[in-house]
């Protein structure tokens, strides 16, 4: 199987590759990372797996698109993109103004709400478990307000230039104390060690953390923030040149919202509803 | 332990074969590579050292500039930037669509082309390494210049240019790891994969650290051997 499977790829290095048709829309490929679960994640069979995977089925489904899925490295998924190596990108992408700059995205999909990763041991802090959308203003700062005298004199965790680390220097720094570090990792393990009190994280990060060995002594606790500054969520990557393919994906992504399809598929995979709510 | 070996071994759970595949992989674009630049090497050294001034002139060009340029963008100078060329000739003529080189193809061209400037230089030095009193000696007996060439320069610049080429050859194997921002699945990308998906990074990164280092040993051992087989007159002489 191993030496077909190079013997195929020769074959393929002798020849030229050839992707998407352009335009005139049936067969699409689409781009993922495969090495970031549980959004897209590669089986040690070499196959790919995750959420983002089986919704894309259920997007192209929809779509009536045949898709073939493709591992790209994150460093080329961008230029890819634009070269025309693939059609879309499906890889957990956040939409921010300086990816729009090159690409457009869909709709987002998922937006995963941020909160605070305590020891077990400690008690829950105000609003555990309700949603705050910042873009909902009055209700955000009665919210921050709340959570800000809770938290006075406390040490918050955050990775480095990260929406998390500006929403804390925003509006939590005049009651606590913020630390940054270059990854979430290295926060988890200052939050194990006891030098902070608290970390502040997104939730489908924090999923992981808890599955990982050590995450049975933390737990998650606080609002659920979502909106405003925190981002627009995750969407399709595409080429502005395509905006008939934005309209597709736009509206199969809001037809399997509305169903609930991506809910159902964000519990199975990341044991957490982070669909985009309207 | 044991957990460690399930996860790198052949079961159904285990990365093994995607990892023997993936090590192949890498043998294979670098030993592509390592040829193309042993073609541009030979072509280079002969340029620069019997061609015209506009030859030469451009054999220098090439070295210098290959030399002196990161090798991760002559990689994406062929993989992005030769599809978008392709594209716009693929127009031209009428072809609709995206047209691509592959990521093997561009590897073995891209590390090519960069490995053929340093072995045009080693190549070079070994030329003038061989003892010019051995070449009139050829022409004093009145051999022809293939002959000589076949006879005398190829079998003595070989043994000058050998332990260079040995270190080209590392070098290459090392830069085969660039070729993955192609998605290219060789080991550094399958490594990354298997280290992501999993979240076993230290397992997985130590295991790729090894089957790359016994890749450069072995490889460096048939350079050794290759060595001491082409000194083996002078040891007897």
């Amino acid at each position: 199987m191993i030496v077909s499977r190079i013997a195929i790829a020769a074959v393929l290095a002798l020849g030229l590759s050839h992707a998407a048709q352009a335009k005139d829309w049936k067969k699409i490929v689409i781009a993922t990372e495969g090495a970031f679960p549980p959004y897209n994640m590669t089986m040690p069979d070499g196959k790919l797996a995750g959420f983002e995977i089986d919704m894309a089925k259920d997007l192209c489904a929809r779509m009536k698109l045949e898709c073939t899925v493709v591992a790209q490295d994150w460093d080329g998924i961008i230029p890819g993109l634009n070269a025309g190596k693939f059609d879309a990108i499906i890889a957990g992408m956040s939409i921010t103004p300086k990816r729009m700059e090159v690409i457009s995205f869909s709709t987002p999909y998922t937006a995963s709400p941020t909160t605070f990763e305590v020891p077990k041991s400690m008690a829950d802090l105000p609003l555990t478990g309700e949603r705050i959308n910042l873009s909902d203003k009055e209700a955000a700062a009665a919210a921050i307000a709340k959570l800000g005298a809770a938290l006075k004199g406390k040490i918050i965790g955050a990775q480095v230039s990260t929406i998390q680390a500006d929403f804390l220097k925003t509006y939590l720094s005049p009651f606590a104390e913020i630390r940054t570090y270059p990854t979430n990792e290295e926060q988890d393990l200052d939050l194990q060690a006891g030098r902070i009190d608290m970390a502040f994280a997104s939730s489908s990060y924090l999923v992981s953390t808890l599955a990982k060995p050590g995450g049975d002594r933390v737990k998650m606790s606080g609002p659920f923030i979502t909106g405003g500054s925190m981002g627009a969520g995750s969407g399709v990557g595409l080429r502005k040149t395509d905006p008939e393919l934005k309209d597709m994906f736009d509206a199969a992504i809001k037809a399997s919202i509305a169903d609930g399809t991506i809910s159902k598929l964000s519990l199975q995979w990341f044991k957490l509803d982070i669909a985009v709510k309207n | 332990m044991s957990s460690y070996f399930t996860l790198i071994g052949f079961g159904p759970t285990g990365w093994g074969w995607q990892l023997v595949a993936a090590t192949l992989m890498t043998l294979a674009v670098s030993a592509a590579a390592f040829v193309t630049g042993a073609v541009f090497g030979v072509l280079g050294a002969w340029a620069k050292l019997s061609g015209g001034r506009a030859v030469r002139g451009a054999a220098d060009a090439y070295t210098t500039v290959l030399r002196g340029i990161p090798d991760l963008l002559v990689i994406y100078l062929f993989y992005f930037g030769g599809s978008a060329l392709m594209t716009s000739i693929g127009k031209m003529m009428g072809s609709q669509g995206f047209l691509g080189l592959n990521g093997f193809l561009v590897g073995m061209l891209a590390i090519g082309t960069v490995s053929g400037a340093y072995q045009t230089e080693v190549m070079r030095a070994a030329f003038l390494a061989i003892p010019r009193g051995e070449i009139e000696a050829a022409r004093a007996v009145g051999m022809g210049r293939a002959l000589m060439l076949r006879r005398i320069i190829a079998p003595r610049a070989l043994r000058f240019a050998l332990p260079g080429l040995g270190n080209v050859w590392q070098q290459v194997l090392k830069e085969s790891a660039l070729i993955s921002v192609t998605g290219m699945l060789e080991l550094v990308r399958q490594i990354h994969l298997a280290a992501g998906s999993s979240r076993l990074p230290f397992d997985f990164y130590a295991t790729g650290a090894a089957l790359f280092l016994l890749l450069t040993t072995l490889t460096g051992l048939l350079f050794r051997g290759a060595e001491q087989r082409t000194q083996r007159h002078e040891r007897q002489g």
